[in-house]
């Protein structure tokens, strides 16, 4: 039971603010109420974090493939952090500020250093919301995912405390102090600064030379599916391209499990197309947003989690400028 | 000198207004005759809406699943919310009112079928999570009402059009895009007319109220195929799928628009004579 059910069955016993004061209400409802109730109090919210090691030095804290919600407090997203000889070095910081103090003692407890790098993949606010727990001087990005938090990151948090409640608390924005220009060798680790794009307007995917392992923030899903509210899916297919043909050992998704074998890229390509050419398909046909997200998922989909949810927000974001390619022009506007 | 047959005029127009006001109260308190349903959305606004938009008892109001809303519950862009209201369970529609009950402007629009199915497709603004809801009028003088509560998140009706982030946005102010589809069997028509437009409300700081409230679609010949009233909620370069019932000898529609600054455009969209590329539309909403 989340916080904002159990603050509603109190309120349905009449411990409200207006009887008792603040906390003292919960404990008082807490004291009589059945033990589900008294269990959901006495529990602090916490993601458990646990860190897998998926290549020699190398940790990935893989989170559920779900959508944002009060049970799991925004934590559907994969972080990652690498061992090296001057530190440790961090990629992203996830969805909030309770979020990122749990994954720093996480990695503190993992490795016994200090972190040195922090890397932010894109302004999304499961990839970002966590920098509070870090050294700002530490956190770096490409400029222009920079500029997109500084633009949009607020609008992202209120949204989150919305999506998520309590689980948010505390949280603010961060903006990474150190714009990336080029690649940078950490502690005998080359890591390969990639600037790409089409998930949002920036995306950064990283590789780690010395352990082939390619971190490709949104711009890869593996059985979770895409999101596309700040997409451009012609730049999203140039990228995926470009990341194929760089050689890799392992690859971790933004969201799914790591692993080799190109099935990320594969997949994403694969629902990216499908999305596109069906919903250009329906457009075509005459159908509108609410009749196109009625659209059966197609069986090689089955395993992708977060469907058919996700395929309805993509006709949200994607539906507009499509139909304004496709409709004929009859009339030209102005004076 | 003036003043006393000032008063005279003042004592008898206040006279007057006084019999009008009870003639007012007497006609309103035999025409409230019909009694108000309970709400299945338990909207704290229901009373206010049914007596502003169903006419608070002076005709009958029932809830039909026949009003059929289709929309996306859980809201992801409240700037673009897409609903279709599909009444064509309905014989002899009149009038079909689409309003949102916690919006600051409630009234989305009003759209008169003549030689049309009762079926509209549009796309509008929400401010906060709200009942959306369609009232059907039909020729026998009852509201068919139909409606599902949204999940949104804030803001959409008091931030600035997309279009004032472009400096030549007036370039293409009123440019129509449009298209018909016709079923092969021709018993179904189906226009998609999307105009560019800023639509805003008058609630966002600094900018007037500027959007579109008349679109008529004819036939050349001046046969009227429906009207739309419509409203500030409607979205930004609004867009609509109707069904008017095209004869075979219709090879075009005629959009005629107003906005509220008297900008009048005008769209010929022609016709195919058939059509095997039309989907079917479906019947609900998703999540």
């Amino acid at each position: 039971m989340d916080r904002r059910k159990f603050l509603r069955g109190t309120a349905a016993l009449g411990l409200g603010r207006g009887l008792v004061s603040g906390c003292s209400a919960g404990m008082a409802g807490g004291m009589f109420l059945s033990g589900a109730i008294d269990q959901a109090f006495a529990a602090p919210l916490q993601y458990n974090l646990k860190a897998s090691l998926i290549a020699p030095g190398t940790y990935v804290v893989v989170g559920p493939t779900e959508y944002f919600s009060h049970e799991n407090g925004g934590n559907i997203v994969n972080t990652a952090f690498v061992d090296t000889a001057d530190g440790v070095v961090v990629i992203d910081t996830g969805p909030s500020l309770r979020y990122g103090n749990e994954l720093r003692r996480l990695i503190k407890a993992t490795l016994k250093k200090d972190i040195v790098r922090v890397y932010i993949t894109h302004h999304h606010p499961d990839h970002f919301l966590g920098n509070q727990a870090f050294e700002a001087s530490k956190i770096a990005s490409l400029p222009k995912v920079i500029e997109n938090i500084k633009s949009q990151g607020e609008a992202f948090v209120e949204n989150m405390y919305r999506l998520e409640g309590d689980w948010m608390r505390g949280t603010q924005v961060v903006l990474p102090e150190v714009s990336l220009k080029s690649s940078e060798i950490i502690g005998g680790h080359p890591f390969e600064v990639l600037p790409l794009g089409g998930h949002t307007s920036a995306d950064l995917a990283i590789l780690d030379t010395k352990t082939g392992v390619l971190f490709t923030g949104d711009l890869a899903f593996l059985d979770r599916a895409p999101t596309t509210p700040h997409a451009d899916l012609n730049v999203w297919h140039k990228s995926l391209n470009d990341l194929e043909k760089i050689k890799h050992e392992v690859l971790v998704p933004g969201h799914g499990q790591a692993e080799g074998g190109g099935r990320a890229i594969a997949q994403t390509r694969d629902y990216l197309k499908w999305l596109e050419t069906m919903m250009r398909s329906s457009i075509d046909k005459g159908l509108d947003m609410t009749d196109i997200m009625a659209t059966p998922i197609p069986k090689r989909f089955s395993n992708v989690t977060v469907l058919p949810g996700e395929m309805h927000r993509s006709v949200a974001h994607l539906y507009r400028k499509m139909e304004e390619d496709l409709l004929p022009l009859i009339t030209k506007g102005g004076g | 000198m003036l003043k006393t047959p000032h008063l005279k005029l003042l004592s008898l127009s206040f006279a007057f207004s006084l019999f009008v006001m009870s003639f007012g109260m007497v006609n309103m308190a035999t025409a409230a005759s019909f009694e108000r349903p309970a709400d299945p959305l338990k909207s704290v606004m229901w009373n206010q809406m049914y007596d502003e938009f169903l006419d608070g008892g002076a005709r009958k109001v029932v809830f039909d699943k026949n009003v059929v809303v289709k929309t996306m519950v859980n809201v992801e862009d409240q700037f673009h919310v897409p609903v279709t209201v599909d009444a064509r369970g309905l014989k002899d529609v009149k009038e079909i009112v689409v309003f949102s009950d916690l919006n600051p402007i409630w009234h989305v629009l009003t759209y008169k079928p003549e030689e049309a199915e009762p079926y509209i497709s549009f796309r509008f603004k929400v401010q906060q999570s709200t009942p959306i809801r369609a009232a059907v009028l039909t020729s026998d003088n009852v509201w068919h009402v139909g409606g599902v509560d949204l999940e949104a998140a804030g803001g959409g009706c008091t931030a600035p059009a997309m279009a004032h982030g472009l400096p030549d946005w007036t370039l293409r102010l009123a440019e129509v895009r449009a298209k018909i589809w016709r079923s092969i069997d021709n018993r179904e028509t189906r226009l998609r007319v999307r105009v560019q437009h800023p639509m805003d409300t008058g609630l966002a700081d600094g900018i007037p109220a500027f959007f579109i409230e008349t679109l008529d679609i004819k036939s050349t010949e001046g046969r009227m195929f429906g009207r739309l009233q419509i409203q500030e909620p409607v979205s930004e370069n609004p867009a609509f799928t109707l069904m008017p019932k095209l004869k075979s000898s219709d090879s075009s529609v005629v959009v005629d628009g107003r906005d509220i600054e008297g900008n009048n455009f005008r769209a010929v969209v022609p016709a195919p004579a058939r059509s095997s590329q039309l989907g079917s539309v479906t019947t609900s909403s998703v999540r």
